[in-house]
C-alpha cells in the first residue's frame, strides 16, 4: 500500500474513533459543566441507550438497504428519549438532593445508580434469553450491506461505518454547540454554567434547567449508545458500560471538565491516538496488545500531572 | 467483636446442626468469611485514606493488585532474587512493602490534585496498571485470565506463622491447607484459612486503629474536614497525606497478598481493574466511611446477601430455603403471565444480588452518611466497645 494510502485509512478510522469518544463523552462534560457532578452513571446510560436501539432495529429494520438507515435515525431518537427521561427522573430524583453536599457524594451516588442500572439490564436480558456478557449479535446483523463494505480510496480502503460514525459524530457535536450558542435556551445554560447563583438571581429557574440539562445530557449517552450498537469493535452488551466510561473520563478530562471545545479537541487527540496506535500494533511494530487502552490513560495521568484543568479548561473549575 | 469472629466457624457448625435450612440460608459459610477477611482489610485500607483525609482513592485496587501479583510471581520464580520457596510472611511483608513504594510514586504526583481530579488520577494509574499486567506475557501464557501458581515450582501451601519454624506455621487454602487435631478441636482446611487470615486481618486492624487514633490520625481528619486550617496551623499536609496513603497502600498489598495465598491465583479483573475499588468504596459506604471497621462489616453485609441470592445455592440460600419450608404448591403456584414463584425468584433474585446492594447503597449515601456502623455509634452515643457496657447495664436490675 502507498504511503498516502497508509496515512488515509489511518486518518479515517482515527476520525472515526474520535467521532466515537466525543459522542461518549459529550453528554458528560454538558453535565458537569453546569451541575458539576462527575456522572458514574454515564456509561450505564450509554449502555442502556445501546440495547434500546438495538431493540428498535432487531423489532423493525429487517429490510436492510436505505431504510435500515432511516430506521437507525428513529432507533437513535428512541434511545436519546428513553435515556434522557432516565436521566431526568434520576435528577429529580436523587441527584437533586446532594447539591449542598460535597462533590465526592455525587460521584458515590452515581455509582450506586450504576450498579442499579447494569443489574437491572442484566435480569431483562438474561429473561431474553441473551447472554448479558456478550456482544448483542442481532442488531448489528441489521447493518445494510453499502455500510458494511469499503471503497479504495488513494489506495486505501475506507470504511463506510467510519465514514457513517464521522459524519453522525460531527453532526451531533455541530447540533450541541449550535444548540449552546445560537438558542436562548443555550444562552441560560451557558450563564449557569457561569454562575448559577447569578443566573437564579436573574430571574432564571436554575433548578428547571438542570433537569433538563442532566435530561440532555443523558440524551446524548443514548445516542452514543445507539451509534455503538453498530460498531463491531463495541456492540450492545453489559459490559459496555465501564469501557465506554473509563474513556469518556479520559476525554473529558483531558479537554478539561465542563468545556464543550476541549472536549472535542481532546476527543480528536484521543481518538487519533487510538487509530494511530491501533495501525502499529496491525502492523506489527508495537507487539503489545493494550497499547491503545495504555496509551489513552497515559495521556490521562500525562495530562493531569502536567496541566490539571485541561487542554481549554479554566483553573479554578472543579476545585483541585 | 473480636470474640465473636473467634468463635463464628463454631458456631457456624452447631448452628447448622441445630437449625438445618434456616441457619444454612442466613449465615455466610466460613470459606465466604474468610474472602470477608481478606477483602474487608483491603477495604479498611481504603476507608483509611478516603474515609479518613476525604481524598477519594479510586485506583486503590492498584496496591491490592500488586500485592496479589507479587506473590503469585514470586511462588512463581519470576521475580528476581526471590527463590520460589520464599515464606508467604516474607513475600507477603515484601508486596505490602512494594504498594507503599509505589503509592509514594503515585500519590507525589496525586496529591498535587484533589476532590475530581484526584480520584481520576488515581483511577488512571490504576487502569495503567491494568492494562499493563492484562496484556503482559510475562506474567503467564495468557495474561488475560491472570496467573496461577505453579504446582510443580510451588507445589505446598502458603503458610502464615514464623517463617522458618514448621512448627509455627499453618497453611491456607482449600485444598493444601493444614487440618488440626488437638483436644476436642478438630479444624479442617477452611477453619485454619479462616484462622489465619482472621490473625492477619486483625493485627492489620490494630496497627491501623493506633495509627488512627494517633496524632497522626488526628492530623488526617483535620485534613478532611479543612485541608486550608490544618496547613495554616503548621501541619506539611501534603507529607501527611502522602504518608498514610502509603500506609493504607501497604495494608492494601498484605490484603491482595492473603487474597492470592487463599486462591493461589490471581487475575487483573478480580484484583487490578477499577470495579474492585468500586467494591471497597461499596463496602466502605455501607458499613461507614471514615469508621475504620465499618468497611468489614459492610463487605461481611455485601457477601453475606451475595451469598443468598446466589444462583447454585451454596451454602444455602432463598430458593432451597423456601423450597425447604413451603409447600410445592406454593412455590410452583403460578403468578403473573404463568411465572412460578420459584421461577420469579430465579429471575429476579438469585444471582443479582448487586441489584439490591445498589439500591442499598444509593439508600446509605442519601440518607445514612455514617453507614451501619456510623448509625449504630451515634445511637450508642460512642463506640461500640466503650458503650455496649453501659447500654446493657440499662437492662440489669
Amino acid at each position: 500500500m502507498s504511503a498516502l494510502g497508509t496515512v488515509v485509512e489511518v486518518f479515517v478510522s482515527g476520525m472515526a474513533k474520535a467521532s466515537l469518544y466525543a459522542m461518549m463523552a459529550l453528554g458528560l462534560t454538558l453535565i458537569f459543566g453546569l451541575l458539576g457532578v462527575l456522572n458514574f452513571a454515564h456509561g450505564s446510560l450509554t449502555m442502556v441507550g445501546a440495547y434500546a436501539a438495538g431493540l428498535v432495529m432487531v423489532t423493525f429494520a429487517t429490510g436492510g438497504g436505505l431504510a435500515a438507515v432511516g430506521w437507525f435515525l428513529v432507533a437513535a431518537l428512541v434511545a436519546a428519549v428513553i435515556v434522557g427521561g432516565v436521566g431526568a427522573v434520576m435528577e429529580v430524583g436523587l441527584i437533586r438532593k446532594l447539591y449542598d453536599r460535597p462533590p465526592i457524594y455525587q460521584i458515590l451516588l452515581t455509582f450506586g445508580v450504576t450498579l442499579v442500572i447494569d443489574e437491572l439490564m442484566r435480569i431483562v436480558v438474561l429473561f431474553y434469553g441473551q447472554q448479558p456478557r456478550a456482544d448483542w449479535r442481532a442488531p448489528i446483523g441489521t447493518k445494510p450491506e453499502f455500510i458494511d463494505s469499503s471503497t479504495s480510496v488513494l489506495g486505501a480502503s475506507v470504511q463506510h461505518i467510519d465514514v457513517f460514525q464521522f459524519a453522525f459524530g460531527v453532526l451531533t457535536v455541530v447540533a450541541v454547540w449550535a444548540f449552546l450558542t445560537q438558542t436562548r435556551y443555550g444562552l441560560v445554560v451557558r450563564a449557569g454554567s457561569e454562575d448559577d447563583e447569578m443566573a437564579a438571581a436573574l430571574g432564571v429557574d436554575v433548578r428547571r434547567v438542570f433537569t433538563v440539562v442532566f435530561a440532555l445530557g443523558a440524551g446524548l449517552a443514548g445516542l452514543a449508545g445507539a451509534l455503538l450498537m453498530w460498531d463491531p469493535t463495541w456492540g450492545a452488551s453489559v459490559p459496555l458500560a465501564s469501557e465506554t466510561l473509563l474513556p469518556a473520563f479520559v476525554v473529558v478530562i483531558v479537554g478539561g471538565l465542563g468545556t464543550f471545545r476541549g472536549t472535542v479537541i481532546a476527543a480528536v487527540l484521543v481518538g487519533m491516538v487510538d487509530g494511530v496506535t491501533t495501525y502499529f500494533f496491525n502492523e506489527g511494530i508495537i507487539t503489545f496488545s493494550g497499547i491503545s487502552e495504555l496509551t489513552i490513560f497515559l495521556i490521562l495521568v500525562g495530562v493531569l500531572v502536567v496541566r490539571p484543568q485541561g487542554i481549554a479548561g479554566l483553573a479554578e473549575v472543579g476545585g483541585h | 467483636m473480636v470474640a465473636a469472629f473467634g468463635v463464628y466457624p463454631l458456631l457456624y457448625s452447631v448452628l447448622i446442626a441445630l437449625g438445618g435450612g434456616v441457619a444454612e440460608a442466613f449465615l455466610p459459610r466460613p470459606e465466604t468469611m474468610t474472602a470477608v477477611f481478606y477483602f474487608g482489610l483491603f477495604a479498611m485500607s481504603f476507608d483509611f485514606i478516603s474515609g479518613y483525609t476525604g481524598y477519594l482513592s479510586f485506583g486503590h485496587a492498584a496496591f491490592y493488585g500488586t500485592g496479589g501479583y507479587f506473590v503469585v510471581l514470586v511462588a512463581n520464580g519470576k521475580v528476581p532474587l526471590l527463590p520460589a520457596d520464599t515464606p508467604f510472611m516474607v513475600s507477603m511483608l515484601l508486596a505490602g512493602v512494594l504498594a507503599a513504594l509505589l503509592a509514594v510514586v503515585i500519590g507525589s504526583l496525586s496529591f498535587r490534585l484533589s476532590g475530581v481530579y484526584f480520584a481520576m488520577i488515581t483511577l488512571g494509574f490504576a487502569q495503567v496498571m491494568y492494562v499493563f499486567m492484562r496484556d503482559w506475557e510475562f506474567v503467564s501464557s495468557n495474561p488475560r485470565d491472570g496467573v496461577a501458581v505453579s504446582n510443580s515450582l510451588h507445589p505446598e501451601g502458603f503458610e502464615i506463622g514464623v517463617p522458618g519454624v514448621d512448627v509455627l506455621n499453618l497453611a491456607i487454602g482449600p485444598l493444601r491447607g493444614d487440618e488440626i487435631e488437638w483436644l476436642f478441636l478438630d479444624l479442617g482446611a477452611t477453619e485454619v484459612s479462616y484462622y489465619m487470615v482472621g490473625l492477619v486481618v486483625l493485627v492489620c486492624y490494630f496497627a491501623m486503629q493506633r495509627m488512627v487514633h494517633s496524632p497522626f490520625g488526628r492530623v488526617l481528619v483535620a485534613i478532611r474536614e479543612n485541608e486550608e486550617r490544618a496547613r495554616a496551623v503548621g501541619y506539611d499536609t501534603f507529607r501527611y497525606k502522602l504518608g498514610a496513603f502509603a500506609a493504607s497502600a501497604f495494608f492494601a498489598g498484605i490484603a491482595g497478598a492473603l487474597f492470592a495465598g487463599v486462591r493461589r491465583s490471581v487475575s487483573p479483573d478480580n484484583s487490578l481493574y477499577f470495579l474492585v475499588s468500586g467494591d471497597a468504596l461499596l463496602a466502605s459506604i455501607i458499613g461507614g466511611f471514615g469508621t475504620l471497621a465499618g468497611p468489614l462489616y459492610g463487605w461481611l453485609f455485601d457477601r453475606s446477601v451475595v451469598e443468598f441470592l446466589s444462583k447454585t445455592g451454596a451454602g444455602g440460600g432463598l430458593l432451597p430455603l423456601l423450597r425447604e419450608y413451603l409447600p410445592a404448591s406454593v412455590v410452583d403456584a403460578s403468578l403473573v403471565g404463568g411465572m412460578t414463584l420459584g421461577e420469579g425468584i430465579e429471575v429476579f433474585l438469585n444471582g443479582h444480588a448487586p441489584l439490591y446492594l445498589g439500591i442499598v447503597f444509593v439508600v446509605f449515601v442519601l440518607y445514612v452518611p455514617g453507614g451501619l456502623l456510623g448509625w449504630v455509634r451515634e445511637r450508642l452515643g460512642g463506640t461500640v466497645a466503650k458503650q455496649l457496657p453501659d447500654y446493657l447495664a440499662k437492662f440489669r436490675r
